[in-house]
């Protein structure tokens, strides 16, 4: 085999090799350990406070819980702001799943959409409404324990899916 | 059919496999505690609201919780589908990389 045929060989391999390592796909965003973590924390300090007022608790008391409110609340929302601040992919993959889904009569997956990032948002909302339930009556045993139950799958949502993005 | 091809072909379905029975036990485990903790918020407004706990105003908030919980274990479910499918086709590529980069050594 002559030395150009040789050549040509090596270098039709080379194109190959680049076009398939830029066939490589980003469908989800990037992994976030902090994200991981301070979820963590951030959970258990949550569920410690849900439970500390299990049996119900009324307005003359809610001065000592405001703080432990207000903290609970911007932590949750300074995680959807680091959730959301992510760069979102968008390729052609993207496209054809959603073009799939729409066929099946299913709503698409919106890019710019982290169900992560939704999660947070509601847990924050979850808390607010409960603080100002706190506030003007106080709440009773099964009220914390619908609040309970909605904080919690929640975050199991949010867990769930950044834990999916270490990849 | 050439050996190198019935190898590439079951290497490449033992990476899919691999990946997708991993992935597909993690989603199972998640659906049915997402479905069983919905059932039972259910019941607690449920009972919430009958015995009075719960007044028509935190009703409307519950009420709406529940299908803001339920639209986003859909959403959950979807993003944790394209995270698998991303690592199965990038898997894929991997092996067909190796097999072209043994090729050029």
């Amino acid at each position: 085999m002559s030395i150009i045929s040789i050549r040509f060989v090596q270098l039709t391999l080379l194109c190959s090799m680049l076009f398939i390592t830029s066939c490589k796909t980003v469908l989800a965003p990037e992994y976030d350990k902090a994200i991981v973590e301070s979820v963590s924390v951030t959970s258990q300090k949550t569920m410690s406070f849900v439970a500390s007022v299990s049996n119900g608790v009324t307005q003359e008391t809610f001065k000592n819980r405001e703080p432990i409110y207000n903290y609970l609340i911007g932590a949750f929302d300074a995680l959807k702001l680091q959730a959301r601040a992510r760069p979102v992919p968008r390729n052609v993959a993207t496209k054809q799943i959603n073009k799939l889904l729409k066929i099946k009569g299913h709503t698409t997956v919106k890019d710019e959409y982290y169900p992560s990032a939704f999660a947070f948002q509601k847990i924050a909302e979850t808390l607010t409404k409960m603080k100002d339930t706190d506030r003007s009556k106080g709440i009773k045993p099964f009220a914390v324990e619908a609040f309970k139950g909605q904080i919690e799958i929640f975050l199991d949502q949010a867990i769930t899916y950044e834990s999916f993005l270490k990849r | 059919m050439d050996e190198k091809v019935v190898n590439l072909i079951t290497e490449i379905k033992n990476v899919a496999s691999l990946i997708l029975e991993k992935d597909i036990s993690s989603v199972r485990g998640f659906s049915e505690r997402q479905v069983e903790a919905i059932a039972k918020q259910t019941i607690i407004i449920q009972k919430g609201v009958e015995n009075g706990d719960i007044d028509k105003e935190l009703k409307e908030f519950f009420l709406d919780g529940l299908e803001a919980m339920t639209t986003n274990f859909v959403n959950t479910l979807k993003g944790i589908l394209s995270a698998t499918i991303e690592t199965v086709w990038n898997a894929i590529i991997d092996v067909l990389w190796k097999v072209i980069d043994s090729t050029v050594k």
